[in-house]
């Protein structure tokens, strides 16, 4: 049970008659146990609160930072009308900053017998699942002074994927991509390029294109077009250990690490490539592989949506025989992680000649912006001074981890978190161009 | 969109721009007037019912027929003539005083507002066997005084004064030797065997009645005793014949008197709060507990989120930046930006790109020949000696600043 505001006030109320009628405990008696009366009697008529059907519905899945709904439908099968205050709880960072308190409560009314529909807007501020709580019925009396409370389940999942705001970069690689591709006539013949289609000879076209024998069997001349491998693998691997529970800026570096992989993805994928996601910290986390160029996207993004940044140390031994276990013909894999100097060196490197034996292997660090102020920070103070040498310090480990990856074959790519993921891309294209695949 | 209408509020500013203006001064000022009046105006209104109150009891600090008084309505200078003429005289406001003061031989007792006992309190003293020669001066009793003090006397209309002094008309020592005095008052009317003196209509405004050497003596009023009456008529001389028969004289004051305690302790307080008030905030005190359990009640309970923990990721730089400091690391801060330095360099200078340290003679050649600077002098910049104290360093990295800053300038 539970009293409401008006109980109290017209107690209050009755301290006027106390106070000046009847002072005595008479008076209060002559307040009190009516008023308690008009309780039990509240209590008896609400509506039943556990007989209450409850039912939800809606978008079950939302990008990181737009709005959603969820709808619950409140059934009322007894015979009393349901006046109630109803709490539809979610966790904290379902709600749009600030609003937990006003979104989640409904006053409603439900005639007998019949059904109403709760809106409740949500807003998730944290990628991954939101669950919903109990749903909280306060079901008041016709006099408004007391009514039943109970809590009710209507358990209800939102998945916030990650919000993929590389999304802007895709057009223009895209552009990128067809001009690879034998669709124009720009193209060079290179290494890894494979025979396209043979089309009639345009001013400008580069004449050791020139098929001669293909321009003998017909009247005009012939060149050949070339396109870029396709159906090469692509293995995208996240390293979900300690380096990326990393906050650059206000989000961790495998926020930034996502947002390249679904950029590479989508891509990759537009350029006819399969492509797989590994995500791995000691344990393997996510693997998803094998799917049809439609549902590889959302396919990722479910299952990114879900990985969080464990604060442990990456076993990249296990990380690396994982990885060769899903590629097993020639691919490109693609190792999101930090440059972590000492990780890299003592873990990385024993594993690298394994990886770059069949595979073409790019990593691909999210660097941190703060590195840049540090160093570029006016130098009045010397704080400010042994701040610009801890940075630069730090710059010097990890390109010095850079330069020996880049030795051994590694392409490495360093870039702050607005930029990894055009620059993947890029990348990418580049190793397409060349014909790395 | 070709024009825009200028917003509403910079047109409003412009003309209170110029500040010399007398016109906007006034404006504004009417503005803090129009602001702050309210203000004002309620602290004047604090001020004057704080001064009404504060000023209300300076006007008398006792109550009339006080003999501590010195007001018109006190009775000091009667006080002061009895005890000039050899008269102790006391005050008495507790019951247990007046007791003890009406059980006293040889004393006078004057009730001077005999109406402010409480039945309970009468009915004792009245019962209380007197002292030998005593006398009790009631003033202006009411009926249920006078039933418990002098029975069968009845008090009748209040009668004006007259302005003309009603003269004695009787045998009472006292009233023969004040002959006419100033008093008004109520009138009463006694038994037979009384002395009854003034008479003003029929009734009396002085009543006297006499038990072997105890005597009551009933006054219409207390005007003849007061300062201001004193020296009217034959006031005085009453006053000093009433006051003034036995040695010892007692005045029962206001200030203390107890009417809701048997026991006669101080009043508190509470004693002056209703009961009205105590079961109203008892009610209060119910509805209290049931706002408590409005508030008490939550709708459902508090959801806990584990949240992941927020490393930033430049920490451990920022760490051993501090470190740097704590351990005044000069020498190696100043190698690790000169190294940087050393490498940006080389690479803006277009020299052959290495994974280590560039050569130094092909270094400080090349940038010698763009800056225009002796290469002694680059030299001592990119490789000399680690800086001694942190002024130095500072001027070095600043140094080291500048010098990329300008290999960098087209």
């Amino acid at each position: 049970m539970a009293l409401t505001g008006r109980t109290a006030l017209v107690a209050a109320l009755g301290a006027l008659l106390v106070g000046i009628v009847l002072p005595s405990w008479t008076g209060v008696g002559a307040v009190v146990l009516p008023l308690l009366a008009a309780v039990a009697a509240d209590l008896v008529l609400a509506a039943p609160v556990r007989r209450l059907t409850l039912e939800r519905s809606g978008d079950p899945t939302v990008r990181l930072g737009e709005a959603t709904t969820v709808d619950l439908l409140v059934a009322n099968p007894s015979g009393r009308p349901l006046r109630a205050r109803i709490r539809d709880a979610w966790y904290p960072s379902a709600w749009a900053p600030g609003t937990a308190f006003t979104a989640s409560r409904h006053t409603v009314t439900v005639p007998a017998g019949e059904r109403r529909r709760l809106t409740t807007p949500l807003a998730p501020t944290r990628r991954g699942d939101h669950h919903s709580g109990k749903v909280t019925v306060r079901s008041l009396g016709p006099l408004g002074l007391a009514g039943r409370q109970a809590n009710l389940d209507a358990p209800w999942r939102i998945r916030a994927l990650p919000p993929f705001t590389s999304r802007k970069h895709l057009p223009s690689r895209l552009a990128r991509l067809r001009e690879l591709d034998g669709r124009t006539s720009v193209l060079t013949r290179g290494q890894g390029t494979e025979f396209d289609s043979l089309r009639e000879y345009l001013p400008g076209d580069d004449v050791r294109s020139i098929d001669w024998r293909a321009s003998a069997r017909r009247s005009t001349v012939a060149v050949r077009t070339w396109r870029p491998e396709r159906d090469r693998h692509v293995l995208i691997v996240l390293d979900t250990g300690r380096t990326s529970a990393g906050r650059v800026g206000d989000a961790p570096r495998l926020d930034a690490a996502l947002d390249a992989a679904l950029l590479l993805t989508a891509l990759a994928t537009k350029a006819g490539d399969r492509v797989d996601l590994l995500a791995h910290d000691r344990h393997r986390r996510a693997a998803v592989a094998g799917r049809s160029p439609a549902e590889v996207l959302p396919a990722f993004t479910d299952a990114m949506a879900l990985l969080e940044p464990a604060l442990i140390e990456t076993d990249l031994r296990a990380l690396t025989s994982t990885a060769l276990r899903m590629a097993p013909h020639r691919s490109l894999i693609v190792l999101l992680t930090g440059l972590d100097a000492h990780q890299i060196q003592e873990h990385l490197l024993p594993q690298v000649p394994l990886l770059t034996k069949r595979h073409e292997l790019v990593l691909a660090s999210v660097s941190d912006p703060r590195l840049d102020e540090l160093v570029h920070a006016p130098r009045t103070t010397v704080e400010d001074v042994y701040g610009a040498a801890a940075a630069e310090q730090t710059r010097a480990d990890r390109r010095r981890t850079a330069d020996l990856l880049t030795r051994r074959g590694v392409t490495v790519l360093d870039a702050p978190p607005e930029s990894i993921a055009p620059a993947l891309s890029d990348t990418y294209l580049a190793l397409k161009a060349a014909g790395r695949l | 969109m070709t024009v825009t209408a200028p917003p509403p509020a910079t047109a409003e500013a412009a003309p209170a721009a110029p500040p010399a203006d007398p016109a906007p001064a006034r404006s504004r000022l009417r503005a803090h007037w129009r602001r702050s009046r309210w203000w004002l105006l309620s602290v004047l209104v604090l001020l004057l019912v704080g001064g009404l109150i504060a000023g209300i009891p300076g006007g008398s600090v006792h109550d009339p027929l006080d003999p501590r008084s010195g007001d018109p309505h006190g009775t000091r200078a009667v006080d002061q003539l009895l005890q000039r003429h050899g008269i102790s005289s006391r005050t008495a406001s507790r019951t247990d005083d007046l007791a003890a003061a009406l059980r006293a031989d040889d004393t006078t007792v004057v009730l001077t507002y005999p109406d402010e006992l409480s039945y309970q309190h009468l009915a004792g003293l009245s019962a209380l066997p007197r002292g030998e020669r005593t006398r009790l001066v009631l003033i202006a009793p009411e009926q249920p005084l006078l039933n418990a003090f002098a029975p069968g006397v009845t008090a009748s209309s209040y009668a004006e004064p007259t302005g003309t002094a009603p003269t004695p008309s009787c045998t009472l020592p006292e009233a023969r030797e004040a002959g006419a005095v100033d008093l008004g008052g109520q009138s009463y009317e006694g038994r037979p065997g009384d002395t009854a003196c003034y008479p003003v209509g029929g009734r009396d405004l002085l009543l006297s009645r006499t038990r072997g050497t105890q005597q009551v003596v009933v006054l219409g009023n207390g005007d003849p005793l007061t300062n201001r009456y004193l020296d009217k008529e034959g006031n005085a001389a009453l006053a000093l014949g009433l006051l003034g028969a036995h040695p010892h004289l007692v005045w029962q004051t206001l200030d203390q008197v107890d009417h809701a305690t048997s026991t006669g302790r101080p009043k508190s307080l509470g004693d002056h709060i209703p009961d009205g008030w105590y079961w109203g905030t008892l009610q209060l005190l119910v509805a209290g507990l049931l706002a408590v359990a409005w508030r008490a009640r939550r709708l459902g309970p508090v959801l806990t989120e584990r949240l992941p923990a927020v490393v930033r990721a430049s920490e451990t730089t920022e760490g051993r930046a501090r470190l740097y400091r704590r351990a005044n690391a000069r020498g190696h801060a100043a190698e690790t930006l000169r190294r940087a330095a050393r490498r940006r360099t080389a690479a803006a200078l277009g020299l052959p790109h290495t994974s280590g340290d560039p050569d130094p003679t092909a270094l400080l050649e090349a940038a010698a020949a763009r800056l225009g600077r002796p290469t002694a002098d680059l030299q001592h910049l990119l490789y000399g000696p680690a800086p001694t104290d942190d002024a130095a360093l500072l001027r070095l990295a600043n140094e080291l600043d500048d010098m990329e800053w300008q290999v960098r300038q087209p």
